[in-house]
């Protein structure tokens, strides 16, 4: 059965050799993002989905290169400003 | 610190490793946090004692006439209560 | 590299360089807790998907221990783990599941699930028909397990079971905490 597996361990999932993985530099907990960030929790789930698609050497970990620092600004600001997307 | 490992220590009947094995679990991966929580939970206890309020003996003695494996689980579980009621909680993950 | 380049880069935050947060972190499992992790020593065939992913039925399986309120909780105080797994129906919303934990942090996922355990988004997914569909539960399991060959034989091999024989999935996200 196809699986993609979404990390935020790059050298655990290496060493474990899983199939496909979407690699995120995000903290444990927090694989999908920050609450009711829903615009950033699609795109993770879509980036790991798609490479059910589209991967073809096992092994491979596809790098979401969206920096915690960012993330966590635009959450920040979002509560803030009270916005519950 | 595997299961098979802690056989082995079991079997040799080696308390550094045993002790060593639980520190890590109750201190998230860090031995010193363990033994530290370890200290605090029994602290804890007699605070909890020195408020002098009515006990359960009854309750207790029911208890203490279960199984061994389910006692010795209880166990964790009530250092993981009395941490809690310290109020001083560290499992995050973040260590 | 010179030491020079090691100080620069080790006085960059990752959380801005967007490297791994915690280094090393597979070593310093092992050293903690030498024979708790799953060693494979090569790559297993990888499957295809059968048909495209609007026509395929999905699973996601979860460390995270998410459960229904309605559920006790799987054990997080044994030393060992807990070699069960629980069922999350498909449907469930964040309103309806709880994390107990202790290992990794879920402040964040008590108020949003889906920041660990994104099924509300997999259900949007359903029904803009990106995905064929969802199997009627998900899965979820503690992590935390100091038994690698007992994980495989009760937690890892009961999942599978039940994803290919009584969920019918064609494919599977696998989200760790």
């Amino acid at each position: 059965m196809p699986t993609v597996s979404v990390t935020v361990a790059r050298d655990v999932t290496e060493a474990i050799k899983v199939p496909r993985a979407l690699f995120l530099p995000w903290p444990m907990g927090h694989h999908f993002g920050v609450p009711f960030q829903r615009d950033l929790q699609r795109r993770v789930v879509l980036a790991a989905l798609g490479m059910l698609e589209t991967s073809d050497e096992p092994g491979t970990i596809l790098d979401l290169p969206i920096k915690w620092a960012d993330v966590r600004r635009e959450a920040k600001t979002l509560t803030e400003q009270g916005r519950k997307l | 610190m595997s299961v098979p490992y802690l056989r082995e220590a079991a079997a040799q009947d080696d308390l550094g490793k045993l002790v060593r094995f639980v520190r890590l679990h109750l201190g998230d991966g860090n031995e010193a946090v363990g033994k530290e929580e370890i200290d605090r939970s029994w602290a804890e206890t007699i605070k909890i004692l020195l408020r002098d309020q009515p006990v359960d003996r009854e309750f207790i003695a029911q208890v203490l006439e279960k199984d061994e494996s389910t006692l010795a689980l209880l166990f964790y579980h009530l250092h993981f209560y009395l941490i809690r009621k310290s109020g001083r909680w560290i499992h995050d993950g973040s260590r | 590299m010179t030491a020079a380049d090691k100080t620069i880069m080790s006085a960059v935050d990752p959380r801005d360089a967007g490297t791994q947060l915690r280094p090393g972190l597979w070593q310093t499992i092992n050293e903690r807790y030498p024979g708790s992790m799953i060693r494979k020593e090569s790559f297993v065939p990888q499957a295809r998907l059968a048909k495209p992913l609007a026509a395929s039925r999905l699973t996601l399986v979860s460390s995270c221990g998410v459960h229904l309120k309605s559920d006790q909780h799987l054990d997080v105080c044994h030393p060992f783990g807990d070699f069960r797994f629980m069922r999350v129906p498909s449907r469930a919303k964040h309103d309806d599941l709880i994390i107990h934990q202790l290992k990794y942090p879920h402040d964040d996922a008590d108020l949003d699930i889906n920041v660990i355990f994104p099924i509300e988004r997999l259900q949007e997914l359903c029904q803009e028909g990106r995905l064929g569909g969802l199997t009627p539960n998900f899965f979820s399991f503690i992590g935390y397990s100091m038994d690698p060959e007992k994980f495989e034989r009760t937690v890892a091999a009961g999942i599978a079971e039940a994803v290919v024989r009584e969920e019918r999935a064609d494919c599977a996200l696998l989200a760790p905490a």
